[in-house]
């Protein structure tokens, strides 16, 4: 089996169901620089704080982020004549954003990556299982207590595929398709990468709760 | 329609929750199943609450917003991009493309071939 990832943005053709706010037909080619640019800022900069919510778990700190986050900017407005109107516009951005980062940001630490063999059926169910055993609503309550930095650091801390994979997932609520498309990865390596990620988020969530002694007994 | 064995149900619970299942038919059996079998509703019920918990502490948490410095360094750069079209300039950017191949023989085994090559690409177009 091979993979090959390819990093450049393409277009991403997933159908908008999230803004029914592009539904005037755009004509790209009969549209001015000044008419794109003004539906560039109508559309695209509402995005911002969301982009940059991702950025800080992309980089893991504000300089970097906001850095990011002005790349992404400028890279998309670029390339904005090459975006089909109607298509889902976050999901494009998102997608310079991911290519932005793992171009730019990531070039200087090659750090060795994350091996990313598929999960048969029955690994999926026992990595379900095991969160599911520790989902007992008791245990909920006491990981709802969490002070917000700590699910900051616990995500912080999975490896940087899953963390991806999980925040796109169960953040934005993006599909495991887009993801694919955002990430430029399979759609089963997505879905590997979101069971393992969701899976290992669980068990630091735990762990902060054991050390802030939420939780009794088998300190870590 | 037949049952299917509570192991399929469970293997694709996750699948489910998440609405990722394309076929039809597959998604039929599993609803049907899940309506027949408590143990699996219930084990369906555990696994959407531990999600949605972890959704809720996420969205909770990470919600930064972006600095008003970064807006308006980001109007400010636009407005210059717009500037610089309307004079005919042009700029240069250059990509770095990595592109990755992994190659499993055995299942185990895993080999990765990195090749990097730049683009050069002038806007505007």
């Amino acid at each position: 089996m091979a993979i090959t990832l390819d990093l450049m943005p393409t277009e991403i053709s997933t159908p908008d169901s999230s803004s029914a706010g592009e539904l005037v037909r755009v004509d790209r080619d009969k549209e001015s620089a000044a008419e794109r640019t003004k539906r560039f800022e109508r559309d695209a900069l509402q995005y911002m704080n969301q982009l940059y919510a991702a950025a800080m778990r992309y980089t893991k700190n504000p300089e970097d982020a906001q850095d990011l986050v002005q790349d992404t900017y400028i890279k998309a407005y670029n390339s904005f004549h090459q975006f089909e109107p109607g298509t889902n516009l976050k999901a494009w951005l998102y997608r310079v954003l991911t290519t932005t980062f793992i171009n730019t940001y990531r070039k200087d630490q090659r750090r060795p990556q994350t091996s990313d063999s598929e999960l048969e059926d029955w690994q999926i169910a026992e990595a379900s299982s095991h969160t599911s055993d520790q989902g007992k609503s008791t245990e909920d309550v006491v990981l709802e207590n969490l002070p917000d930095s700590d699910i900051k650091n616990a995500l912080a801390e999975i490896p940087e595929e899953f963390r991806m994979a999980v925040y796109l997932a169960d953040v934005e609520g993006f599909s495991y398709k887009e993801i694919a498309e955002i990430v430029g990865v399979p759609a089963g390596t997505v879905m590997s990468r979101l069971h393992r990620g969701r899976k290992q988020l669980r068990e630091k969530l735990t762990d902060y709760a054991r050390e802030r002694g939420y939780v009794k007994g088998g300190a870590k | 329609m037949s049952q299917i064995p509570c192991d399929n149900c469970r293997q694709s619970l996750v699948l489910f929750i998440d609405n990722e299942i394309d076929d039809s038919a597959t998604f039929n059996e599993i609803a049907f199943h899940l309506q027949e079998c408590d143990e699996c509703r219930n084990q369906l019920e555990t696994e959407r609450r531990a999600l949605n918990l972890i959704r809720t502490l996420l969205s909770r948490s990470c919600c930064e917003t972006a600095p008003s410095t970064l807006q308006e360094r980001i109007a400010h750069q636009l407005h210059e991009l717009q500037l610089q079209e309307l004079a005919g300039y042009t700029q240069t950017e250059i990509i770095t493309q990595y592109r990755r191949t992994e190659i499993t023989i055995d299942g185990e085994t895993q080999i990765e071939i990195e090749t990097s090559h730049e683009i050069r690409r002038d806007f505007p177009f």
